[in-house]
């Protein structure tokens, strides 16, 4: 037989895999096709930590889309800007350190965004000294972006508009979109100055406990109530989503709620739909900005994402009860609205 | 050499044995295969890179278990019933590769080791008695079945008819696994310490102690290195490098080397090297859909290691068992290494009970010899040096019960 034949395959075959290969890593992905143009988002700006350009969407949103949501264009120009300092909080471990936005720092919701013994939220000193090490400043621009459509970036979001960070905003269509535009990720942990940043005293206005919410059910204040968990949870035909291990003891919603499952608020890539279709979302189910509102979930996450839309996007007075569901549905004597007259036990 | 049941060679078996031509076109259109599939997983939507690059990592260990013949049972057989060092080198030099490439990995992932957190995902896991059990066990079924469970499967790779039999016995082992966890996890795993070296000396102090100990067991071992044959002088040529690649058992200071350096990126880009989340993932949906999983599993999620999940899909670690299996098939096929070997009820069944033993070891271990030894040791993790002896130790054993010749 002839001992060349064999060797003469295996390097054709070693070339076509090279090229393969090679071939592979040169394919970028396809960039996602730029959300709704007209969304004042997508127009980067030069420099609009200063003063942002008002344009048709500014006007029709009170605080300004772009003072609070960044596109992922506008974060790429400003990834050396020192005034922007850029967090990642994303949830599944790993997926920062294999690679995140250039000059990132990392928080980690369980232990960097929440209190580790008691249910609440991290302290005042805790949350200054962490944000000092990761060299924010109190006059700071604060982008906040993360995996699971940016949930636990808007919860870190909430926890430094409480504590008084002026200003802060959120990545739009967070890490899924900055990957799947194939931008610039980095390794290494970024070195940073220490910044000076000072936590204010938790802003009362931006929190609702269960006595606040209980006020609401029973008529004593005037104030809308959000549930934005899936059609499933809020009829109670389920306590939680398969999988999830934070439960409560009773099915439905908090009495006088309406659903508007969170996911409503963003576009097929995550990003945010514009003001307008946000405005007409929330106030068909009457929550127009009239009068206060406060948003829940199962746990207090995914409607923080909810608050953010209501709260900056919107300009309303909105507050994320943190207590949520797993709160609510576990409390003794509170009022339930359970339509689909689920029994906890019963088979 | 350990187990390779010399017997007559069957049929299509036989043919392929003596026709290289079919051989090379077979192992050619394998890796071209792998290669396709790498680039599809690539472009496919919640596949992407973590799946293509997994698929690819598997097709390199597949390779270089195969070529360099890194089976842990063997190179431990080796020493200690041959009293043959040389291969156990394959295994010092992974793990010294594996810690310098872990120590450069985790500096970028995590600058300040001091911090009281763990690098994310590393497998550095509890040490306590459960550990040790566990490690025996494994050992023990190595013994039994022939390799353990990355051995089985390189080696199904190259035809070992008993590999198929003891990784389904693994599969039952899992499971048994499961059922001993919640017991297990409440009464001795839960309250175990989980020491990593970095926390207390840094990346540097940690890679200079790892690096030592290394050492000094590579010189301690060097006596019982065979006498080396003189080597003639002569010239490279094409045909001595063919030889060198596809023929002859790759030398194990380049393929420990190879298989750290692979471990290091595997770590870098996706998870830590591991066999066994994949076969565990299957265990316990199975166990999960026929309603005899504990419902459940206490602290098992929480803990770093080669991790089980319920799931529907092929995971990452899928890809690289998937890699691993079918490039060895194909380097088997350009060494001529591929050749079946025959049945028996008896070595099906010592099979079958070791490849019990050793999936009870991977699941109460959170690992095996690669997840749990290679990429733990890798990275500084006690529970790995712990894990190592235990394994060594139930060989040991099982090599002086005869169990490896029943």
């Amino acid at each position: 037989m002839n001992s060349h034949k064999p060797q003469l395959l295996v390097i054709v075959a070693a070339l076509i895999t090279l090229l393969i290969t090679t071939g592979c890593a040169n394919v970028q992905p396809v960039a996602a096709e730029s959300p709704a143009g007209a969304q004042a988002n997508a127009a980067p700006a030069a420099d609009p930590v200063d003063a942002p350009e008002v344009n048709a969407a500014t006007e029709a949103s009170p605080v300004g889309f772009e003072n609070v949501v960044v596109s992922t264009e506008w974060l790429a120009e400003n990834l050396d800007n020192p005034a922007v300092r850029v967090i990642e909080v994303s949830v599944i471990p790993g997926v920062y350190e294999r690679g995140h936005i250039p000059g990132a720092v990392n928080f980690v919701w369980h232990t960097d965004f929440v209190d580790t013994i008691s249910r609440d939220i991290v302290s005042a000193t805790r949350l200054q000294e962490l944000a000092r090490d990761a060299g924010i400043n109190d006059d700071s621009t604060v982008v906040l972006y993360g995996d699971n459509n940016n949930w636990f970036a808007a919860w870190g979001a909430w926890v430094f508009k409480l504590y008084g960070a002026p200003d802060v905003r959120i990545l739009d269509g967070g890490r899924a979109k900055w990957e799947a535009e194939g931008r610039e990720l980095a390794v290494a942990a970024p070195t940073v100055e220490p910044g000076d940043f000072t936590a204010s005293g938790a802003n009362a206005n931006l929190r609702a406990h269960l006595a606040d919410v209980r006020q609401i059910v029973e008529g004593d204040v005037d104030a809308a109530l959000i549930d934005i968990r899936s059609p499933a949870e809020y009829e109670g035909t389920i306590f939680a989503p398969e999988g999830f291990q934070e439960l409560a003891v009773r099915a439905g919603h908090i009495p006088t709620a309406v659903n508007v499952p969170w996911a409503q608020a963003v576009n097929e890539d995550g990003s945010f739909k514009s003001v307008e279709e946000l405005r007409d979302l929330y106030a068909s189910v009457g929550v127009d900005g009239s009068r206060p509102v406060v948003v829940y979930c199962r746990i207090g996450e995914r409607a923080s994402h909810t608050w953010f839309v209501l709260s900056q996007i919107l300009g309303y007075d909105a507050k994320l009860y943190d207590g949520s569901w797993t709160e609510w549905g576990n409390t003794v004597g509170v009022p339930i609205e359970n339509p689909a007259g689920t029994i906890w036990g019963a088979q | 050499m350990a187990q390779h049941v010399e017997g007559s060679r069957l049929g299509a078996a036989a043919l392929l044995h003596s026709r290289q031509g079919v051989r090379t076109g077979i192992a050619v259109a394998v890796l071209i295969a792998l290669a396709s599939g790498a680039y599809l997983l690539h472009q496919t939507p919640g596949r992407g890179a973590p799946a293509s690059f997994s698929l690819l990592t598997g097709v390199v260990l597949g390779l270089l278990f195969e070529r360099g013949r890194f089976c842990f049972f063997c190179i431990f057989n080796d020493l200690i019933e041959q009293r043959n060092s040389g291969p156990f080198y394959a295994v010092l030099a992974a793990l010294a590769a594996g810690g310098v490439g872990y120590a450069i990995v985790f500096g970028a992932f995590m600058p300040n080791a001091g911090a009281g957190r763990l690098p994310p995902a590393a497998h550095i896991g509890p040490v306590s008695w459960a550990l040790v059990a566990a490690g025996i066990a494994f050992g023990l079924g190595m013994a039994l079945s022939g390799a353990c469970i990355s051995g089985h499967l390189y080696r199904l790779g190259e035809g070992y008819s008993r590999a198929p039999i003891a990784l389904f016995g693994s599969l039952l082992g899992f499971g048994v696994g499961f059922y001993t966890w919640n017991t297990l996890y409440l009464g001795i795993i839960a309250g175990a310490p989980t020491p990593w070296l970095p926390a207390w000396l840094g990346y540097g102090g940690a890679l200079a102690v790892h690096l030592t100990v290394l050492a000094v067991l590579a010189l301690l071992l060097l006596r019982r290195i065979p006498e080396q044959a003189a080597r003639p002088a002569q010239r490279i040529t094409p045909a001595h490098v063919r030889d060198a690649v596809l023929k002859e058992r790759w030398r194990p200071l380049i393929t420990g080397g190879l298989v750290g350096l692979t471990g290091t990126f595997a770590y870098l880009r996706v998870e830590p090297l591991g066999v066994t989340a994949q076969l565990g993932s299957i265990s316990r949906t199975t166990l999960d859909h026929t309603g005899w999983l504990p419902e459940r599993l206490n602290g098992l999620d929480t803990l770093a290691g080669c991790a089980t999940a319920v799931v529907q899909t092929i995971t990452n670690n899928g890809w690289l068992v998937s890699g691993l299996i079918l490039a060895s098939f194909a380097a088997a096929l350009l060494s001529n290494r591929f050749s079946p070997s025959p049945l028996t009820a008896r070595n099906s069944a010592t099979a079958l009970l070791g490849g019990v033993l050793m999936g009870w070891g991977a699941m109460t271990a959170l690992g095996c010899t690669v997840g749990t030894l290679l990429s733990g040791i890798s990275a500084f993790a006690l529970s790995g040096w712990v894990f190592a002896l235990a394994v060594f130790a139930g060989v040991w054993l099982g090599i002086r019960l005869r169990l490896h010749a029943l």
